[in-house]
């Protein structure tokens, strides 16, 4: 036991060294931010007149308010739609078909190796030929269709878990297949899917490559994508930079305090199964 | 409320045909045990005839009604299952109401129908609780709760008591007797534990390697086992066998004889035998008594004092023990010699394919 104590010290050690290198970068744009517009702050001096009112301003320069709408109807329309798809698609894969049909699966699997940026300009191509460019649906449907690999995947993994008792009980009391998968199979998965939400809405927050190629106008891109041309337009302001990005930041700090428990679980969910 | 009735039923996993051809009527309200050890096809057949596995040849008729391709839920038969089987996220009164709520049935009438059922079962007191929250016992209950309140034309049981600590096991048991008293209703009810398949049948189904090896009532099981495998596998402890040769045949008795016997044995006559015979001997256990001239002799290898009875097992040949269960408590020891006999009647003969005779 008295050899555990020193152990200790040296793990909280190295824990607190690793947290002061992960927040540092946040704490020095945090000051940055507060800095006198138009000057160049230099790494983490506290500014003897901190310019709260940049805070404010970026909030305007990068039309934030508008922002947050277009990043919100984003996630609308990519979330919802995706869970749905591939809890379905999940339970089908995991549930009703085996044997003959499991290279179905497979052809998920395979979409998960496809590196992302592979896609990019084909997708860029169809979104055109589609008449799709510069709408949000230009971000929306390929990302419905990106995410369904990991989705499916995720879900199927949940699926495969759970008893075939339970099926063929829920078959026995009179259910259809249909009546099944919403009452006994989807009530079951909730943990399954609430961290597949959060996991698609934090990648669909943050994501940047996609509408920065497919969409022009920064007013319908997500909140990300609109810090590249945030960048662009106010690159020599490195306080009001510093802000914007704190504030394009914000939301999704907060659903993490606000969901921390199941964030957790949906990391460890991913580490186990699979 | 039906019988049942299966035609020459089979059916194949790929190449393997797992059940070989079954024959099999249960007539309405009777309490049917398909007994066999692991694998023996026992529980497939209960599945075939839920419907959550397809027949591949023959004809299972419920009622009157062919039901090959009828869907499980339209077969008019509820299942209870090994693992219970609930809906972990539904209360125990949602449990059991899932199947009338999705038949439609309406509110005020499933109600009363899961609270009879709860009364039936001794589980009001646990409708508002999860699964989670009960105990194997409790579980059981809501399980065989959901299955009464369909009012199903057969009851399915799976292995329902082998989650079960023993001594609850005998209490459920005897709860399942008296809930079929009650109902009336034909139950089909798959088990390994033969003390379960004695009790609980009116008829039991002995099956071994997908085929029906006998049916009949359980003390006809006992009494007239119909081979081998039926006399080894009914009555604890197991039925001893001895290979013997017949020694004598006359009206009234047939004498066999072996090199394992200190004196030959006397079965009742039957017919078809002659001198020569190369038989198997089947004894009960229970069938044998201490008898200074009785044909089995030998050392005494292993003494168990359980109170109403003594097991004695007694070495024949170094390859050869006979289990004796002597009623009451028996001066018998470890290591001493000893004889036993059994009564003409009680000499179980069996052919060369294990045939009874």
């Amino acid at each position: 036991m008295t050899a555990a104590k020193p152990k200790t010290w040296l793990a909280r050690l190295l824990l607190a060294l690793l947290m002061t290198v992960t927040l540092l970068p946040f704490l020095s744009m945090f000051t940055a931010a507060l800095a006198p517009s138009g000057s160049y702050p230099n790494g983490l001096s506290w500014p003897a007149d901190p310019q709260w009112s940049n805070f404010a301003r970026a909030f305007e320069a990068a039309n934030m308010g508008q922002l947050v709408l277009s990043s919100t109807l984003i996630v609308l329309g990519v979330v919802p739609v995706s869970v749905l798809a591939a809890t379905m698609a999940g339970y089908g894969l995991a549930k009703l078909t085996g044997g003959r049909n499991r290279w179905i699966y497979l052809v998920f699997v395979a979409g998960l190796t496809l590196p992302f940026e592979a896609v990019i300009t084909p997708l860029y191509y169809e979104v055109r030929a589609f008449g799709l460019l510069n709408t949000r649906f230009a971000i929306i449907l390929p990302l419905i269709g990106l995410y369904m690999p990991f989705s499916v995947y995720w879900m199927r993994a949940h699926f495969l878990n759970v008893p075939n008792d339970l099926t063929e009980a829920a078959q026995l009391d009179g259910a259809t297949r249909w009546k099944e998968f919403w009452l006994v199979q989807v009530p079951l998965a909730r943990p399954a899917i609430m961290s597949l939400t959060i996991l698609l809405f934090l990648w669909t927050w943050n994501q940047f490559l996609l509408p920065v190629v497919l969409v022009k106008d920064p007013s319908r891109r997500t909140m990300a994508g609109a810090l590249g041309a945030f960048q662009g337009q106010w690159g020599t302001d490195v306080p009001l930079l510093c802000a914007g990005s704190l504030l394009i930041l914000a939301p999704t700090v907060l659903l993490f305090l606000a969901f921390q428990r199941h964030f957790v679980a949906a990391l460890l969910q991913g580490s186990v199964k699979g | 409320m039906a019988g049942l009735k299966l035609q020459d039923v089979r059916k194949n996993f790929g190449a393997v045909e797992v059940i070989k051809g079954v024959d099999l009527e249960v007539e309405h309200g009777e309490f049917v045990v398909f007994v066999g050890p692991s694998g023996c096809g026992k529980s497939t057949l209960l599945r075939m005839i839920a419907g959550l596995e397809e027949t591949t040849s023959g004809r299972l008729e419920i009622g009157d009604r062919l039901v090959n391709d009828v869907e499980p839920r339209d077969r008019g038969v509820a299942m209870v299952f090994q693992s219970y089987a609930l809906y972990p996220h539904m209360t125990v009164y949602d449990n059991v109401g899932f199947g009338l709520k999705l038949a439609g049935t309406p509110k005020a009438v499933r109600d009363a129908k899961i609270r009879a059922a709860a009364r039936v079962l001794q589980m009001e007191h646990l409708l508002d609780r999860k699964p989670a929250q009960l105990s194997g016992g409790q579980r059981q209950r809501v399980a065989i709760g959901r299955a009464i309140v369909r009012e199903p034309d057969v009851f399915l049981f799976d292995e329902p008591l082998s989650n079960l600590d023993a001594a609850l096991r005998v209490d459920m048991r005897m709860e399942l007797a008296r809930l079929h008293t009650d109902l009336g209703a034909t139950m089909v009810y798959v088990t390994h534990d033969q003390v379960e398949a004695m009790t609980l049948a009116d008829k039991i189904v002995v099956l071994e390697g997908g085929i029906v090896q006998q049916v009949g009532s359980p003390l006809d099981l006992y009494n007239r086992p119909a081979n081998l495998f039926v006399a080894g596998f009914i009555g604890s402890p197991k039925m001893n066998f001895l290979a013997v040769t017949v020694d004598s045949v006359t009206d009234d008795a047939i004498r066999l004889a072996s090199p394992l016997l200190a004196a030959p044995a006397v079965a009742a006559p039957r017919s078809w035998m002659l001198p020569g015979d190369r038989l198997t001997l089947g004894i009960r256990p229970h069938a044998l008594l201490l008898d200074d001239t009785g044909p089995i002799g030998g050392e005494v290898t292993l003494v168990e004092r359980l109170g109403n009875e003594t097991i004695v097992r007694i070495r024949l040949d170094a390859a050869t023990e006979v289990t004796a269960a002597l009623a009451g408590q028996r001066d018998v020891a470890l290591g001493a010699a000893a004889r036993l006999g059994l009564a003409p009647d009680d000499a179980h003969l069996f052919d060369n394919d294990g045939r009874r005779l």
